[in-house]
């Protein structure tokens, strides 16, 4: 809580406050290097920074600036260490054993140890952490202490993308003691502690947290002195913000108006990449439409999308068209091949099937995704092109489009086909394949196609518990195969992460998980 | 006048748990299953279950229902979904940010409204008129995401002195009050030119002309007070306008008061919060018009409440 009688009183200085309204964000520095502060404009207000209970990207970045987990992707999506030094899995794929990094100690003075890994993790898996979300990581059966510097993590059943799965925020390291100081208590941190390159400083609710460098940090120090994470939800503004100099890195700036950024001088766009697919899924029971039951009509519908037209002008070349049901960032990932748009090939196989002028409902939401809706028009324009009859029904909002109309059981199905996108939270086929098999029909799951195929769910079923690499690798690459053959949807593309930031800043890079990286910017 | 004010008050707590009922309604047949959006959407369904059963939204509607009116009987208005915070905490972190907002801009409001359209009266039907009665127009049909906008560009991204947005620099408060304002001004100039030319023309102010009154005391203190009424009657009205226009100005800018809560809450499904924020908009609406309305007795006083 904080009074504010200061800006009444400001009110008699309004014509004068023009003289004293400029903020500088990155003070004169001494060097050219480092010192000053990052302003980082976002959209989105943490709901809680505590690693266990978070669930958004932007927040996850937040949270691993202060806290580390074992280990991390890379740039090239590989591996690498972090807290841990090295790991090895048991040839069973039943157990891992994590070496770890030894001399590192928490921001707050506490030594990390096995411990305290064993103390995150288990915090992250109890029911008494506050709405905790472990995920995949339930796989964990128990995490021990063999000494100082080793755990040995057990799992209920093999789990051959666990490594991956331990990259995510809710297995950061967090230090023991910290969860019993306020504000924090063992069910809600508010104030993390951990070993990261930054620490929490404050957080006005609504408003901004800041980070500070931590001056005793294990690896290369980060460069700035502080981190101002400033929470502003109209792109609009954010956009504004950077080019008026007072945030140095924005994201998300509204899509229509990349090509101009792009051509500014002072500003720098950031292409990041995104393991998000986006597509159109279709209702392969046809429930409303029965002819959608047969692939061909699926595959002409495919065909009749300009995939390529989509992505130049409703998402300014921010994404790629996609070449498999998958980004190509996952492990599995493997070409199958296009869909080029040909409308002429389209109408002759929905001529074939029967499909001629095929009445069709589509639903979009709005706002969830670069352009969505825009993106939901373009399809229904290419299908209407093709003599499709098409109705697309107006936008709805995030929640309730996910709740009412998509995550719903095969019976109450509400259109023909929605948009809908995907992003894996950890680099592995293994999360993709999750949304096409029989198990993950909605409420369960969001395999909102409800499609099935027995060969791919026994490819997928195989490959998920299959501890020889290459073979796990191609078995999803041919579950892949068969599923592009089938077109459950109308596959569109693989979204990619704008951001914008002056030209005074370097080393912002983005990683394939949609997260940003700032801990290692410095003045340009 | 006390036995007038304590009957109003008595009568606005019946009020208030109406307001409740009708707000849990509300929020509850949103629709949009809370746990879900709560979890995100790469949950399990283990995840969102026991989500559910930690908010409590396992209990049947009523169940839920009964103990929202309890826990508000006892000034309880429950915990955040999303931050895990008490629902009563997180308003009151915000609320100063929004009354900050809403008190500057009625006072501009006021000011500059009442000013144009005195303005406006005494030059009845003249270019000057003719401006004023122009801006209101615009005033009132300008959208306010545009006009913030405009003003963010003007201000932060050309001229570079203002902040555009956030509310951790001292001048951060000028640019979301000025477009609050905004609407505000057109509409009471407005009323104050209809009300002072309805008021101009009666016998007392001639009188007090004829009786070599010089003229801003005719018009200030003879036609003015005269007109105050219906143009109190705006200004309590606007107030509401204000709280509504919070929503989208603090969106715009960036200010982290309640309208922001609001609807980052709408959106999580963070369904106390929700209630807890559309109730104390509730409340400081029923506040502003029993103000009002004792001013009335203030300002004219023929108007006598006892």
């Amino acid at each position: 809580m904080r009074s504010r009688p200061l800006g009444l009183l400001m009110l008699a200085g309004l014509l004068i406050a023009a003289c004293g309204g400029g903020t500088s964000t990155s003070n004169q520095q001494s060097g050219p290097k480092h010192g000053g502060t990052l302003t980082v404009a976002v959209g989105i207000d943490p709901d809680t920074l505590d690693p266990a209970a978070q669930t958004t990207t932007t927040v996850q970045q937040m949270v691993l600036m202060i806290t580390e987990p074992l280990l991390a992707y890379d740039e090239k999506n590989t591996l690498k260490p972090v807290l841990a030094e090295k790991w090895d899995a048991a040839a069973d794929g039943l157990s891992y054993s994590f070496t770890l990094r030894q001399g590192v100690k928490f921001s707050d003075g506490e030594p990390f140890n096995a411990a305290a890994v064993k103390f995150s993790l288990d915090r992250m898996l109890s029911p008494a952490t506050f709405k905790t979300q472990p995920g995949v990581l339930r796989v964990i059966k128990s995490t021990d202490v063999v000494d100082d510097s080793h755990v040995k993590i057990t799992l209920k059943t093999p789990f051959p993308p666990f490594l991956g799965a331990m990259t995510q925020a809710a297995a950061a390291v967090i230090a023991p003691n910290s969860v019993s100081q306020a504000p924090n208590t063992p069910a809600l941190i508010q104030k993390p502690v951990g070993t990261g390159p930054y620490v929490f400083k404050e957080r006005v609710n609504g408003d901004h947290v800041t980070f500070d460098k931590n001056p005793s940090y294990w690896g290369s120090k980060p460069n700035y002195d502080a981190q101002v994470y400033k929470v502003v939800p109209d792109a609009a503004t954010r956009e504004a913000l950077v080019k008026a100099g007072q945030a140095d890195v924005s994201y998300l700036p509204p899509a229509n108006d990349l090509p101009a950024l792009q051509q500014s001088q002072d500003l720098k766009v950031i292409l990041g990449p995104s393991d998000r697919t986006i597509f159109m899924s279709i209702n392969t029971p046809g429930k409303f439409q029965p002819l959608l039951q047969k692939p061909a009509v699926r595959e002409a519908l495919n065909y009749a999308v300009n995939k390529d037209a989509i992505v130049k002008n409703a998402l300014f070349g921010a994404a790629t068209p996609l070449d498999a049901p998958m980004s190509k960032a996952l492990f599995g990932y493997c070409s199958t091949g296009k869909y080029d748009y040909n409308p002429d090939k389209a109408k002759q196989m929905l001529k074939d099937a029967g499909a001629e002028g095929m009445k069709l409902k589509i639903i979009s939401p709005q706002g969830r995704y670069i352009g969505d809706y825009q993106v939901a028009q373009a399809v229904a324009g290419d299908l209407r092109k093709v003599g499709l009859q098409v109705e697309l029904a107006n936008p709805s909002d995030w929640p309730t489009y996910l709740s009412r109309m998509v995550n719903v059981p095969p019976d109450q199905a509400t259109a023909d086909m929605h948009l809908l996108g995907w992003a894996p939270s950890f680099l592995d086929a293994a999360q993709q394949f999750q949304i096409m098999t029989p198990d993950n029909f909605p409420p369960k799951g969001l395999n909102t196609s409800y499609y099935s195929n027995q060969s791919v769910t026994d490819l997928v079923t195989k490959a998920n518990g299959e501890t020889d690499a290459n073979q796990r690798k191609q078995d999803y690459c041919s579950a892949g195969k068969l599923v592009w053959k089938d077109a459950p949807w109308i596959f569109l593309y693989n979204q990619k992460n704008p951001i914008v930031t002056t030209s005074k800043v370097k080393g912002i890079y983005g990683l394939a998980n949609e997260q940003f990286v700032t801990s290692w910017a410095s003045p340009a | 006048m006390l036995s007038y004010i304590a009957r109003r008050v008595l009568i606005a707590i019946p009020t208030l748990f109406g307001v409740a009922t009708v707000i849990f309604a509300l929020v509850h047949l949103q629709g949009g299953d809370p746990a879900r959006v709560i979890a995100g959407a790469n949950a399990t369904p283990e995840d969102v279950d026991r989500i559910r059963h930690q908010l409590g939204l396992d209990q049947p509607l009523l169940v839920q229902y009964l103990i929202f009116m309890g826990n508000l009987l006892r000034g309880n208005l429950g915990t955040s979904v999303r931050s895990g915070q008490p629902v009563f905490n997180e308003i009151a972190s915000r609320a100063p940010y929004t009354v900050e907002l809403a008190v500057i801009s009625t006072i501009l409001a006021v000011a500059i409204g009442v000013f144009l359209g005195v303005v406006a009266a005494t030059n009845h039907d003249n270019p000057i008129d003719l401006a004023i009665s122009s801006f209101s127009v615009f005033g009132v049909s300008m959208p306010v995401y545009w006009l913030g906008l405009l003003l963010i560009i003007l201000f932060a991204v050309n001229l570079h002195v203002l902040p555009a947005a956030g509310a951790n620099q001292p001048t951060g408060f000028i640019l979301p009050s000025l477009t609050l304002a905004f609407f505000s001004i057109g509409f009471i100039a407005r009323q104050t030119r209809s009300a002072m030319l309805e008021v101009l023309d009666l016998d007392f102010v001639r009188t007090a002309r004829a009786k070599g009154a010089d003229r801003p005391t005719v018009l200030v203190k003879h036609a003015l007070r005269n007109a105050l009424l219906p143009i109190i009657t705006v200004i309590g009205l606007q107030f509401g306008t204000l709280l509504g226009g919070a929503i989208l100005t603090e969106t715009i800018y960036a200010w982290p008061g309640l309208g922001r809560l609001l609807v980052d809450s709408i959106f999580a499904r963070d369904f106390p919060v929700v209630q807890g924020t559309v109730f104390v908009f509730a409340a400081a609406l029923i506040f502003v018009n029993l103000f009002t309305d004792l001013l009335y007795a203030y300002v004219d006083p023929r108007i006598r409440y006892d």
